[in-house]
């Protein structure tokens, strides 16, 4: 499980590096760090760095992280059908949950037997969010002593497109599944072209909006 | 930024993450149906939302060249299939930019 998730590992310590170098200026060694150990969110942090470049105060901050976060809730029920462990293990587990966290756990439990779909989900969970986790902050790290990743930042870039598409054809295990995966990118694009305040919010609108009608085929 | 602001931020992304895994009961037989729709669309949209800069822009030539090349052998279902493909499709599209 550890080495499927090396690849995003890297593209992750690649962004932990660009995040260390321009939080830096604004937050200080000591709480950059302490950003990434406790916050571990990519998209949150790099939106906070961008917040207080632009002068924002407190209360946008927490806005942000309000609705930055929103995903969080449907990707965790979506996992929760899955879990089978108590509320502390779980509370443990909830701190590794990210976009590609939980795309590995859903693999993981898409590919397990039936009796087995529980354990598959919660130990992928776990062990691809310590590896992710782990490289953020090495990333984080790189970027606070100055040592520069930014060469490859492209083809990081490139590399979560790619991660997400073979997610989705993971997690696509019937047709009706593809159907709704093209509708939820075709409104994706609508919403990223037509309201673009809206962007960060798109792929979890569109995720539930296109799961709710219709059946299985 | 304060210490007491981080650590609000840091109560914020955890709760948001905890509240669904950790407070939920065990959904119904028809609404985890519907759960179980959801992955596939949102890694679809998160796909989108990754080549779509502000203001719809797109991403760069390499960057859809490799999405391209994941796209085409997405119908394998194999993690790693995509990966490649979309490792050929960065290097073929840096050499064509």
């Amino acid at each position: 499980m550890v080495v499927r998730a090396l690849p995003a590992a890297a593209a992750v310590a690649v962004f932990g590096s660009l995040y260390g170098a321009a939080a830096r200026g604004f937050l200080g060694v000591p709480l950059t760090l302490a950003s990434s150990l406790l916050v571990y969110s990519g998209a949150l942090q790099f939106a906070l760095v961008a917040l207080l470049g632009a002068g924002a105060t407190t209360l946008p901050l927490l806005l942000t992280a309000g609705v930055l976060n929103l995903r969080h809730l449907v990707l965790g029920a979506a996992l929760r059908s899955r879990f089978e462990s108590g509320p502390l293990r779980r509370a443990l587990l909830a701190f590794f949950l990210a976009d590609e966290t939980f795309g590995f756990a859903i693999a993981a439990g898409n590919a397990a037997e039936p009796r087995a779909v529980g354990a598959a989900t919660e130990r992928t969970l776990l062990y691809s969010g310590l590896t992710l986790y782990v490289a953020w902050l090495v990333g984080t790290v790189v970027g606070l002593v100055g040592g520069g990743l930014a060469a490859v930042e492209g083809l990081a870039g490139a590399l979560f497109p790619v991660l997400f598409i073979g997610l989705a054809a993971l997690a696509a295990t019937r047709r009706s599944h593809v159907v709704r995966a093209v509708a939820a990118a075709l409104l994706t694009a609508a919403v990223a072209l037509l309201l673009p305040d809206l962007r960060m919010l798109a792929p979890v609108v569109a995720g539930v909006v296109v799961a709710l009608p219709g059946g299985d085929r | 930024m304060s210490p007491l602001v981080l650590i609000a931020l840091a109560l914020i992304t955890y709760v948001s993450r905890a509240v669904a895994v950790v407070l939920l009961p065990r959904p119904s037989a028809r609404f985890e149906t519907i759960l179980s729709r959801i992955p596939a669309p949102i890694f679809a949209s998160l796909a989108t939302a990754t080549l779509l800069g502000d203001g719809g822009a797109l991403a760069s030539g390499p960057t859809l060249a490799a999405s391209a090349g994941a796209l085409l052998l997405s119908p394998a279902r194999s993690l790693l299939l995509c990966l490649i493909g979309g490792a050929v499709g960065y290097a073929a599209g840096a050499l064509l930019s």
